[in-house]
């Protein structure tokens, strides 16, 4: 992503100063003033940042050949990027969303301004790099940021390959997910073990077992992590949406749900990016609004969880 | 995987697109195969036609439009269209194809016979099948584009091919008959997991089309040889 990062920020603002035009208290830090900036997290161990928001397409991107569909998905992405986004989350499990992303990358022109993470999800265990292939050729990339382990399938097997790819320069980062708070004891002890560079795993407002044991390992060993589900899979919002916001949300940088969650979950000092997917414009703006302003403080998030648990 | 893991997994994990995405399969399918549907609903309205007409001829030539059905939707509309969103959908379509293989293999060697059927209640739940489900999928969508015509969408050509066992003998009707119970309960599952209430009746008819199938059926059954 080297000899992009004008252009890119050239672009953010020209799409953030259209959203703050519309909506001036979206980019109000709590002291008031306008706060065009995103919330970046270093990568443990790299020099690097990424945004704290970052964007899955499980469900949401798997549209097949529909034509129409696969154009309002390159809007959605569009806004993504707009907004400040760069991390995408894929996986080859996720039907056609690869060949959509891979669309919408071209008729966007954005191979640059992506970072792609995709997974490795083959039970066979020599099959790790002719997989990353594949999905390299359906995301129109030649190289991924990320690759990570499928929900553990075979990893052994690709984690050994995936660790060669890193020496050889194949890929960048690589790493392992879980989800829905499966296996966790095994994914602990890998962490504990393998020099990963990323976890991803399920946290939001409601499950919150990663705060005992993964996330504080994860912090212990210098080891990003990616959350996914941070909407539960959206029942988040089915539960909540019709209740009214706590009257200090303002004071935690909170203007709607979709940032109540999200913040919720970035505001955790281990956790370096979360992937919320949507398959509409505008949810993609209030998700996208998370990536700015004030983040919640400890005891601001005490009294999330708390809301939540009182509704 | 451990059990506990098998445990933690929820049927709306195995469904891997939106109800706007499955939707939009019967929308794409119509306007791509225009004007070529009128087909498709000529068939629907001769099949019971030529199953009333004397001669073998007629009824083979019905259940020949069947098999039609069965491989079109099968591999049209699930392998060509729905296949690529969701892999299960891609095996049923070949299922639907063998589905027609299996009743064409009937017809030739004596598993379709030539009785007599009662018309009054074999042709009212089919026209209500062809001309009523198709109708459920523009209710669904509030699209009528999304017209899910018998021959095309795979819910309203298996309901109506449940209809079929009426005419078909013996074993071949227990052969004939997996498909249409696994098919409706994979598509009930998935219609519940999409909250696509509406949908819901195609399979659930279906399940009862089996029984009126068998209940139509003429005892003891005379073959066509
Ligand atoms: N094991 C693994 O590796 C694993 C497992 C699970 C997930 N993941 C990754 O994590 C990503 C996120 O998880 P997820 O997709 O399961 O669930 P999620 O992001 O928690 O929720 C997605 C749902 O939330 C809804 N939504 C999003 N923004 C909204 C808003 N502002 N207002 C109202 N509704 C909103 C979406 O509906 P709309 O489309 O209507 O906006 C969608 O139905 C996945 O896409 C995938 O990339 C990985």
């Amino acid at each position: 992503m080297a000899g992009w990062f004008s252009r890119r920020q050239f672009l953010i603002n020209a799409g953030l100063a259209g959203l703050a035009l519309k909506s001036p208290s979206l980019f109000a830090n709590t002291s008031g003033t306008p706060s065009l900036s995103p919330i970046m997290r270093q990568i443990p161990g790299a020099n690097e940042s990424i945004p704290a928001i970052g964007m899955g397409t499980w469900i949401t991107f798997n549209v097949g050949g529909d034509e129409q569909l696969v154009a309002q998905r390159t809007r959605v992405l569009k806004t993504f990027f707009d907004l400040g986004g760069t991390v995408v989350d894929g996986s080859p499990m996720y039907g056609t969303a690869a060949d959509v992303i891979g669309e919408a990358l071209d008729s966007l022109d954005a191979h640059d301004r992506i970072f792609a993470a995709t997974k490795i999800w083959t039970g066979d265990e020599s099959e790790t790099r002719q997989e990353a292939a594949r999905s390299g050729r359906r995301w129109g990339l030649d190289q991924f940021d990320l690759l990570q382990v499928h929900n553990l399938l075979g990893w052994q097997g690709h984690l050994e390959t995936l660790k060669q790819m890193k020496a050889n320069g194949e890929v960048r980062y690589i790493g392992i997910t879980t989800s829905h708070g499966r296996r966790h004891r095994e994914f602990a002890q890998i962490m504990e073990r393998e020099p990963l560079d990323f976890v991803q795993l399920t946290y939001n407002v409601l499950d919150r077992e990663v705060e005992n044991r993964l996330l504080p390992l994860a912090q212990e060993r210098g080891i990003g992590v990616i959350v996914n589900r941070p909407f539960q899979g959206g029942s988040l919002f089915r539960r909540f949406q019709s209740e009214p916001l706590p009257g200090w949300a303002g004071e935690a940088g909170i203007s709607n749900w979709a940032e109540f969650f999200l913040k919720f979950i970035i505001s955790h000092p281990a956790v370096t990016c979360a992937i919320p997917a949507t398959s509409k414009v505008e949810h993609m703006k209030e998700n996208m609004g998370a990536l700015y302003g004030a983040l919640p403080d400890a005891d601001q998030r005490q009294r999330m969880a708390d809301y939540v648990r009182s509704l | 995987m451990s059990g506990a893991d098998w445990l933690s997994y929820s049927l709306q994990d195995f469904v891997m697109f939106g109800p706007q995405v499955f939707l939009r399969l019967f929308v794409r399918i119509n306007q791509d195969l225009w004007p070529w549907q009128v087909l498709a609903v000529v068939a629907a309205i001769g099949i019971p036609v030529l199953l009333f007409r004397q001669g073998r001829n007629a009824r083979c030539f019905a259940v020949g439009l069947m098999v039609v059905a069965w491989v079109a939707s099968g591999y049209g509309f699930l392998v060509g269209y729905f296949g690529p969103i969701n892999w299960p959908a891609a095996w049923f379509g070949w299922a639907f194809v063998a589905q027609g293989g299996l009743l064409a293999t009937a017809m030739l060697f004596g598993g379709v016979h030539g009785g007599a059927l009662s018309s009054g209640r074999f042709v009212a739940p089919w026209l209500i099948v062809v001309c009523g489900l198709p109708w459920l999928a523009v209710a669904e969508s509030g699209q009528w584009q999304a017209l899910a015509l018998f021959g095309i969408a795979p819910g309203t050509t298996a309901a109506a091919g449940a209809l079929i066992v009426a005419v078909i003998t013996g074993p071949w009707r227990w052969l004939y008959l997996p498909l249409l119970v696994l098919w409706s309960l994979f598509s009930a599952a998935m219609f519940w997991v999409l909250q696509t209430s509406w949908l819901l009746v195609t399979p659930v008819a279906t399940l009862l089309l089996v029984g009126a199938g068998f209940w139509l059926s003429p005892r003891p059954a005379r073959s066509l040889d």
